[in-house]
């Protein structure tokens, strides 16, 4: 199946947010903090302001003036007391052309008292592992949940197995750099841009501004990859606001530097867990989580709170005490990357797991799968688990293994990851079905960001619930001025979510078409003569004879929503803040078969086999595209992509000869196979995709680096330097 | 300094422009002739995605002066398929979906284009995918491009 959009793209047709002009257009240039923390005491704008070419520059004391109501006071525009990280925007400039902006730009005085940051959470609470207090000054958000004995089992046990695993940050490289351009015209707020999450970023733009939502237009565009990076606002308030102050319309595109320095990625965290085992069986495990959560963290329980669950699942764990706190520093505020939090989760729980079974002298497959939850077994906090793929996978992971033992050649080592996810579809998505003689219209607010959620997966689902050919079925969205309400692409939700709106809306209009042929059975949807008609039975009725002339004209219209459901926690296992209940359960199980250089410690992948629980598939090419694009993405979280930080806070590699993502000659083999009949929360049990293939990969390829060499790597990414090292302990 | 420069873009007759010295090859493409097929990434000539053709070459548009392609032969992604190399280079990705977002995807049909005619009809697989590397994708995980590679070292576009 060749996607719809490929004709377009592969002739450069798509047009991006970079791409976007207007007539009158000026070019805007953020103004950075030049330190990492500090009091700040003025930003002097008065040259900047007399610069060739400018037509508006503002800071801090312009916003009373520019926001009708100040802007929100807790997420200023520019912040007007303290510097929270290094490149902060303090300030913004429009001028005629890009060049004299940055000229302008840099004309700008920003005075500051700095002070020394906080950049390394192990350096400022060297105690963590013990000691740290829940009301330690930088502690944003501490969560604590435990259940069953856990002093006893540790008591009992034949032993109990401690690590430390310590994540590094890592940027989403999207392609595509942030973009938009925004206009400000009778009250009328207006951006285009590029997000994946149009309502999203209205609502949030709208409160950073103070404005109603309903004076906030958002228009999409092509999304340049998205991997988290383009959900809220982000440079649209400043274009906003710039476009407030000139009256002209605004362009703020951001370059590769801007992208690494403004961050709103995973950043570092620790991760301390023990775990008990008697008889060959955990019995119970303490996990203590400290994360870097850079200058903010729009809510800051759901990344500590929502993160332990991967560090206490997919296994059966009867008794569990476990900390998260969440550390404040002076660096770029965290943000969600594809499956945020969880690919590094998985690295520690399933590298220690693996370790763990070594430890013991069993196969690590067999120890997982005496775990490893399925239908009827309940999470550590108390949820039962529904249809979950895990075992399914994991027996395929072992016929792979084996196989791989015989036909690899010796010194070849071979690891398992196994993750877990669950389809977001909690949060809200509507659609409007358009039907006319000629065709069904889906209506619907997310613009695609590539992985053919929108241009082939909602078409996918519409072919099988409504048997129509695919040419006769069309996506169309507009902005949110006119398209129905969703909360965006994100979660791995888009497809199931709106997929479910679709069916809603659908089976809506099929009862109102059989209503309306006051015919007794169920309506379908047929193609008679070249043109839509209603079948009821063996009758063939044509719209004509259904719709009015109006509705012949502009379509009838039936709008669907969905708003999903999860579980429920047992709230007694829960001592201090938010843990989540999961809406469905799916499971990723990879393999991954490496070489070591003892040498230098580099690790070479070699093959590499994904065994995806997806309920149902709904598009054969979009699963293998998420499941290739996924395990490659994670390949760089395991081996080479790191952010690194100098202790005055300035980031030393923000650039892509730094900071290395895998490049074409690099990819291994890759064996993507689709475990179904363990449905989720999608149509026809679809579970979302777009996220688990990532999760457990650094997983899979420490544990591989294990099985070559006998030696753990306890941090990531497996760097040259971090393997030979732990080489050389071992 | 600004100075005029003769540019020949997919096959048109040359455009006679003021360009200022300094100017990017990529920027004049994009904002001076609309043509914004050719994607601006990194403008380090880290990630190929401006990659176009001078005289048949592959070459990095970010870190090319436009002064420098006087009298020279630029193609685009909006021109590529002219070429026959090109239509395959189309082809294949077409027949492969070896393309998600689509960002990078001009620079990899246009470095692509550029890397068979450099290397020959009969060049393995192997070089041409090492002769790649030059074009970063997030996306796809890379394996649906190497398998439309594979599609034109077939034949079977």
């Amino acid at each position: 199946m060749t996607r719809s959009d490929a004709a377009l793209k592969l002739r450069g047709g798509a047009e991006y947010g970079i791409d976007l002009e207007a007539p009158g257009m000026v070019h805007a240039v953020l103004v950075p903090a030049p330190v990492a923390a500090g009091a700040l005491r003025s930003v002097d704008l008065a040259a900047a302001r007399r610069a060739p070419g400018v037509v508006a520059a503002i800071g801090p004391a312009d916003l009373a003036a520019l926001l009708p109501h100040g802007g929100d006071p807790d997420r200023p525009v520019f912040p007007s007391t303290r510097i929270l990280y290094r490149n902060q925007p303090v300030a913004a400039v429009a001028a005629e052309t890009l060049a004299e902006a940055r000229a302008a730009a840099r004309l700008v005085r920003v005075d500051v008292e700095a002070t020394p940051p906080l950049v390394d959470i192990e350096d400022r609470y060297p105690d963590w592992p013990t000691g740290l207090a829940s009301d330690a000054p930088g502690v944003v958000a501490h969560v604590h949940a435990r259940h069953g004995n856990l002093d006893a089992a540790f008591a009992s046990a034949e032993f109990v197995h401690r690590e430390v695993y310590r994540t590094s940050g890592i940027e989403h490289v999207a392609l595509e750099p942030h973009a938009c351009l925004a206009e400000v015209r009778d009250g009328h707020w207006r951006v285009r841009t590029t997000t994946q999450t149009p309502f999203g970023a209205r609502e949030d733009a709208a409160e950073i501004l103070g404005i109603p939502a309903e004076s906030l237009e958002v228009e999409g565009t092509w999304v340049g990859g998205g991997f988290g990076s383009k959900g809220a606002a982000f440079l649209e308030p400043y274009a906003l606001v710039l476009a407030a102050a000139s009256g002209r319309p605004v362009r703020l595109a951001f370059g590769y530097r801007d992208e690494f320095f403004q961050g709103r990625s995973t950043l570092p965290a620790v991760i301390r867990l023990e775990t008990s085992v008697r008889d060959g069986t955990i019995t119970g495990r303490r996990v203590r989580l400290l994360l870097d959560t850079g200058s903010s963290l729009p809510g800051r329980d759901f990344a500590t709170g929502y993160a332990i669950g991967f560090l206490l699942g997919p296994y059966r764990i009867p008794a569990f005490e476990v900390e998260g706190y969440a550390i404040q520093t002076n660096k770029p505020p965290f943000g969600p990357h594809r499956a945020p939090f969880a690919p590094q989760c998985v690295f520690a729980i399933d590298s220690h797991t693996d370790g763990l079974a070594r430890r013991l002298g069993v196969d690590p497959v067999e120890f997982r799968l005496r775990h490893v939850w399925q239908a009827g077994d309940r999470t550590a906090f108390g949820q039962e688990v529904g249809p979950f793929g895990a075992i399914a996978g994991l027996e395929r992971a072992r016929t792979t293994v084996a196989e791989w033992r015989r036909t690899l050649p010796p010194g070849t080592g071979i690891g398992v990851g196994v993750g877990f996810w669950s389809t977001s579809t909690g949060a809200g998505g509507e659609v409007r079905l358009r039907l006319t003689p000629a065709e069904l219209v889906i209506e619907q607010a997310e613009h695609e960001i590539g992985s053919g959620s929108i241009v082939r997966g909602l078409v996918a689902v519409a072919e099988r619930l409504f048997g129509l050919p695919t040419e006769r079925l069309r996506v169309v969205t507009t902005s949110t001025a006119r398209d129905p309400y969703d909360s965006g692409v994100f979660g791995s939700r888009t497809v199931a979510a709106l997929g479910r709106a679709i069916e809603a809306a659908g089976t809506a209009m099929l009862a109102r078409l059989a209503e309306r042929a006051k015919a007794k059975g169920t309506a379908t949807l047929t193609v008679q003569d070249g043109k839509l008609a209603v079948g009821i039975g063996a009758r063939s009725i044509p719209l004509s004879e259904l719709l009015s002339a109006e509705e012949l004209r502009d379509g009838l219209v039936v709008e669907g929503r969905h708003y999903g459901r999860s579980g429920a926690i047992d709230p007694s296992r829960v001592v201090e803040g938010s843990f989540y209940a999961y809406t469905d359960f799916t499971a990723a199980v990879h393999v991954a078969a490496v070489t070591v250089d003892r040498e230098t410690g580099s690790v070479k992948v070699l093959r590499y086999a994904a065994f995806q629980d997806v309920g149902t598939t709904i598009d054969a090419g979009m699963f293998r595209g998420q499941v290739e694009g996924g395990v490659v993405m994670g390949l760089g979280s395991a081996l080479t992509e790191e952010t690194l930080w100098d202790p005055d806070g300035r980031m030393r590699n923000p650039g892509l000869l730094d900071y290395r993502i895998p490049t074409i000659a690099e990819v291994p083999e890759i064996e993507a196979v689709a475990i179904e009949g363990f449905p989720g929360a999608g149509p026809f049990g679809m579970k979302g995709l777009g996220e688990p293939p990532i999760i457990p990969v650094p997983a899979a390829v420490a544990n591989a680096v294990a099985d070559a060499t006998g030696a753990r790597v306890l941090e990531l990414p497996l760097t040259p330097e971090r393997v030979a090292r732990a080489l050389m302990v071992d | 300094m600004t100075s005029e420069v003769a540019l020949t873009v997919n096959g048109a007759a040359p455009r006679r422009l003021a360009v200022p010295d300094s100017e990017r090859l990529l920027d004049t493409l994009r904002w001076r002739l609309g043509l914004k097929g050719t994607k601006e990434g990194c403008r380090t000539g880290d990630c190929g995605a401006c990659t176009v053709l001078v005289d048949g070459e592959t070459t990095l548009s970010c870190l090319t002066l436009t002064h420098e392609v006087q009298d020279r032969a630029v193609t685009t992604v909006e021109g590529i398929a002219e070429d026959p190399e090109g239509r395959r280079v189309l082809a294949a990705f077409a027949a492969e979906d070896a393309l998600q977002c689509g960002y990078c995807t001009p620079g990899f049909v246009v470095s692509l284009t550029g890397i068979r005619k450099e290397l020959g009809a009969s060049a393995p697989d192997s070089a041409v995918i090492e002769a790649l590397q030059g074009n970063l994708c997030r996306c796809t995980g890379y394996l649906a491009i190497v398998r439309a590679v594979a599609r034109i070292g077939n034949g079977n576009p």
